[in-house]
C-alpha cells in the first residue's frame, strides 16, 4: 500500500547518540493527522514510536526499522489563564513555549527539566522530574487532565478522577497507551523572577548527602554536581545548589523579571563568544582526558562561588544549566554517551552509591558529570521514583566494540547491585537494562498490570519503541 | 557542620532595599496612570513604577488580563501597589471623568504615561475607515483626552510628568500604514505643543519614539527586539534625565535621521 502521508527515512538516535536507528519519520501538525498515521500503519502492520524532543537519552524514543511520530509542530501553548495559572498545550509545546508564556503574568512550571526543549508530552509520558522532586513530586503531579488519542483512534479525555487507572500510567508509560493531544497543566505563583541560591561545598559523598537530607525540609530547590574523578577521601565531592524562592516582597526588583527574554539563558560566553562555539574545546576535553583537569577547575570555582553566596539568579538561568552550552552532547562524537541513573533508597544510598563511584573508576568509565538529587515516591505505575537519591552519571561512550561491550556489561552488573538494594531506573535516560530487571524495578504485579492495560488499549501493539522491545512490554 | 554562609543572608537584598529607597525618596511620590497596562510596554512600566514604591493606576480596556496583572505586581511586593481601571479609551468623554476618579480614590496624580496604541494589518490595497477609525481614537485622541485632564491640574500644580509613547514610524508618511504613521505623528505632534505650553510652568512632557520592542503589538515583525522590560527601564531613565523627546533604544535617532531626511522622489519609490 502507497502512503500519501510523506513519510521520510531518516537516521532517529537518542539524545546520547549512542543508540537508535533508521526509521520512517512523519510530523503531524493536527490530531487528524495522528489518527490517520495510526491508521496507515497499523494497516501495514508496523509499529509507531512516539517521540518528541528527543531528549531522552537512551532507546525510549527510536524505533529502528519502524516508523517514528514526531510530534514537535504541535506545539502551541493554547491558552494560558493569568488568574490561576492553568495551561492548556499541545503535546509538542516545549518547556521553554510554556515559561515563557507564564513567566509574564508571574507563573512558573512547577516541574521543569535541566534543559527546557524538551516537549509536554514527553515530559508527561516520561514522567520527568526537576530539582525539586522532593517537594513538589513529578511532572505527572502538576497534570489536571490530558486528551490520549489510542492506537485504535479513540479520543479519551482523562482527569486523576474519571479513569485513575489510566491516568497513572499514561503518565509515566514512555508513550506506550497512546499520543497525548492536548494536556491540561498547573503552574505556580511566583514572587520575583528571581531565586535565592546559595553554592555548597561538600567534602565527599557523606557530606553530600547529609546537606541534601538536612536541607531538603526548607529548601525549594537542591541539586548536587559532583566531582567524579575525586578519589579516596574526597570521594563523591561537589557543590551543592540550593535555591529558594522568594516571598512577596523580599525582591521588589524581581518584578521586573517578569519578562521572558530577560529569563532566556544567556547566548554569548562574556557577551561575545558565541556559545555554540564552545563544544569543540569540551570536545577536546574528553578526548585528550582532561575531564578530570576540568571537574578539579569547576570544584574550585565551587569553593569560590560558596563565598559569594547567597545570590540573586532568574529562574531560566538556575534551572536550564544544560542549556547554557548548546549542543555539548557532540563533545562525545563519535561514540556518543550514555547516561546511567541509578534511583537508590535512602537507607542504602551511601553505600550503593559509593560502590558504583568506586567500580566505574576502577573500570575506567568515569563518568565526566555526576549529578545527585532527592526523590519522593509517587503515585504513577511506571514510576522512577524512590524515597532516597538518584545519582545521574553521564558516561562517554568508545567506538572500540569490545570495549562498548564492557560498558553496557558493567552497567548491567551496577544495575543489579542497584535492584538488589530496592532501586530504579529512568527510561528516559536508561539504555542498558534487560527485561529481566524491568521486572525487578517494579515488582511483578505492577508490571502485568501494565501489560494488560497494554493489551486494553493497544492490543495490536502499534505503538512500540526500543525500549519497549528491550523490556518485551 | 558546614552549611555555607547561612547566617545573615540578607545582605545583599538589603543593599538593594537601601538603593531603592534613596531612589523613590528622591522622586515624587505621588500616583502615576499608566493608560495601555494590560501587557506589553505598558505592563513592564507599570511594574517598575510600582517597584519604584509608587500607587499605579493600571487602565485597560481588557479587564480580565489587567485583573490578573494587578494582582501579580501586589502579590510579588507583598502591599496594594496596582489598582486596575477597566476603560475604553476611545470612551473620550469618560477620560476626564475617570481621572477625577482616580484622584480621589488614589490621591493627587503626578505623572502620566500614555502607552495605549493599536497597530492592525492593513494589506496595500485596503483603505479600510473602521480599522483608521480605531487607530486615531486609540493612538491620538485617547493621548488628547487624558494629556488635556492631566494638563490642566499640573498646569495649576505647577508641577507633574507627562509621558506619552508614539514610535519612529511617526518621522515618516510609509507605504504600509498611513494612519498608524499619521495618528503617531499626530500624537507626537500634541506632546510638543504641550510641552512647550508646559514646561515653563515646571510640568515635564516626554516623547518617547520606540522601535521595534518585543510586544504582542511587534509579534509578526522578525529580527533582533528589544525586551520589554528594557523599553521601560529606558522610558523611565529618559523620564528621569528629563529628555523632551528619547529614541529607545537609542540607535534608533540616527537611522530615523537618515530615513527622514530622505528626499520624497527617491522616498516615494522606496518599499520600507
Amino acid at each position: 500500500m502507497t502512503t500519501t502521508l510523506g513519510w521520510r527515512d531518516e537516521d532517529v538516535r537518542g539524545f546520547g547518540m549512542a543508540v537508535g536507528g533508521p526509521a520512517k519519520v512523519l510530523r503531524p501538525t493536527t490530531v487528524e493527522q495522528v489518527a490517520e498515521a495510526f491508521a496507515d500503519v497499523r494497516a501495514r502492520g508496523g509499529t509507531i514510536a512516539l517521540r518528541g524532543a528527543g531528549c531522552s537519552y537512551g532507546d525510549a524514543a527510536t524505533n529502528a526499522g519502524g516508523h517514528v511520530l514526531d510530534c514537535t509542530q504541535m506545539n502551541s501553548v493554547l491558552d494560558f489563564d493569568p488568574a490561576t495559572g492553568i495551561a492548556v498545550v499541545e503535546p509538542g509545546a516545549t518547556v521553554r513555549d510554556l515559561w515563557r508564556r507564564s513567566i509574564a503574568h508571574g507563573f512558573w512550571p512547577k516541574v521543569v527539566s535541566g534543559t527546557m526543549s524538551v516537549t509536554m508530552a514527553g515530559a508527561a509520558a516520561m514522567n520527568i522530574h526537576g530539582k525539586n522532586n522532593y517537594a513538589l513530586g513529578t511532572f505527572g503531579d502538576c497534570v489536571s487532565w490530558f486528551d490520549l488519542l489510542t492506537p485504535r483512534g479513540e479520543l479519551v479525555h482523562c482527569t486523576r478522577e474519571s479513569d485513575p487507572e489510566l491516568f497513572h500510567a499514561a503518565i509515566s508509560g514512555f508513550g506506550m497507551l497512546g499520543c497525548f493531544t492536548k494536556l491540561g497543566l498547573q503552574t505556580k505563583r511566583v514572587h520575583s523572577g528571581r531565586l535565592r541560591v546559595w553554592g555548597i561545598v561538600a567534602d565527599d559523598l557523606d557530606h553530600n548527602l547529609r546537606l541534601i537530607e538536612e536541607l531538603r525540609s526548607e529548601a525549594d530547590y537542591l541539586v548536587s554536581w559532583l566531582d567524579l574523578h575525586a578519589q579516596g577521601v574526597a570521594l563523591g565531592r561537589g557543590l551543592l545548589h540550593r535555591a529558594d524562592q522568594l516571598r512577596p516582597g523580599e525582591d521588589p526588583e524581581g518584578l521586573c523579571f517578569f519578562d521572558p527574554n530577560l529569563q532566556d539563558v544567556p547566548t554569548k560566553l562574556f557577551g561575545l563568544v558565541p556559545k555554540g562555539w564552545l563544544w569543540p574545546g569540551m570536545w577536546c576535553a574528553v578526548h585528550l582526558k582532561q575531564v578530570a583537569f576540568v571537574n578539579w577547575a569547576k570544584f574550585r570555582a565551587g569553593c569560590r562561588e560558596q563565598k559569594h553566596s547567597p545570590y540573586l539568579q532568574s529562574h531560566g538561568a538556575f534551572h536550564f544549566l544544560l542549556d547554557y552550552v548548546p549542543n555539548w552532547q557532540w563533545m562525545t562524537k563519535p561514540g556518543g554517551l550514555i547516561q546511567f541513573q541509578p534511583f537508590v533508597p535512602f537507607a542504602e544510598a551511601s553505600r550503593v552509591l559509593r560502590k558504583i563511584i568506586e567500580r566505574l573508576q576502577a573500570t575506567g568509565f568515569v563518568p565526566y558529570l555526576g549529578v545527585l538529587k532527592r526523590h519522593r515516591p509517587d503515585p504513577f505505575l511506571m514510576t522512577h521514583a524512590v524515597d532516597g537519591f538518584s545519582m545521574a552519571m553521564d558516561i562517554a561512550v568508545s567506538r572500540n566494540k569490545h570495549r562498548r561491550e564492557q560498558l553496557w556489561k558493567v552497567c548491567r552488573e551496577l544495575g543489579d547491585l542497584v535492584l538488589d538494594a530496592g532501586g530504579r531506573f529512568y527510561y528516559a535516560k536508561d539504555a542498558v537494562l534487560l527485561q529481566s530487571s524491568f521486572a525487578r524495578v517494579h515488582g511483578e504485579p505492577a508490571v502485568a498490570k501494565f501489560r494488560a492495560l497494554k493489551q486494553r488499549w493497544d492490543p495490536d501493539r502499534l505503538l512500540q519503541t526500543d525500549l519497549s522491545r528491550r523490556f518485551g512490554v | 557542620m558546614m552549611l555555607g554562609p547561612s547566617g545573615p543572608h540578607k545582605a545583599p537584598l538589603q543593599t538593594q532595599h537601601r538603593r531603592l529607597l534613596l531612589l523613590a525618596m528622591s522622586r515624587r511620590s505621588g500616583t502615576c496612570i499608566v493608560v495601555g497596562a494590560s501587557s506589553g510596554i505598558g505592563l513592564s512600566v507599570a511594574r517598575r513604577l510600582a517597584v519604584e514604591g509608587r500607587k499605579v493606576a493600571m487602565i485597560s480596556n481588557r479587564e480580565a488580563e489587567l485583573r490578573a496583572a494587578a494582582q501579580t505586581i501586589d502579590d510579588a511586593l507583598g502591599r496594594p501597589a496596582a489598582f486596575p481601571y477597566a476603560h475604553d479609551v476611545t470612551d473620550l468623554d469618560a477620560a476626564e471623568a475617570l481621572f477625577a476618579r482616580i484622584e480621589q480614590e488614589l490621591g493627587q496624580v503626578d505623572e502620566l504615561h500614555y502607552l495605549a496604541g493599536v497597530m492592525p494589518e492593513v494589506a496595500l490595497d485596503e483603505f479600510d475607515l473602521a480599522k483608521d477609525r480605531l487607530q486615531v481614537q486609540v493612538n491620538m485622541l485617547g493621548c488628547i483626552a487624558f494629556g488635556n485632564a492631566a494638563a490642566r491640574r499640573f498646569l495649576a500644580r505647577k508641577s507633574g510628568c507627562i509621558v506619552g509613547i508614539t514610535s519612529v514610524a511617526q518621522d515618516r508618511g510609509r507605504l504600509g500604514r498611513p494612519v498608524y504613521n499619521a495618528s503617531k505623528a499626530g500624537m507626537d505632534c500634541y506632546l510638543e505643543a504641550l510641552r512647550n505650553r508646559l514646561w515653563r510652568h515646571g510640568v515635564q512632557v516626554t516623547t518617547i519614539r520606540p522601535g521595534f520592542v518585543d510586544t504582542q503589538m511587534a509579534k509578526d515583525v522578525k529580527g533582533r527586539k528589544l525586551p520589554a522590560a528594557e523599553a521601560a527601564r529606558l522610558i523611565l531613565r529618559a523620564r528621569d534625565r528629563r529628555k523632551p523627546i528619547a529614541y529607545v533604544p537609542g540607535k534608533w535617532r540616527l537611522i530615523m535621521f537618515v530615513i527622514r531626511n530622505i528626499p520624497s522622489f527617491l522616498f516615494r519609490r522606496m518599499s520600507i
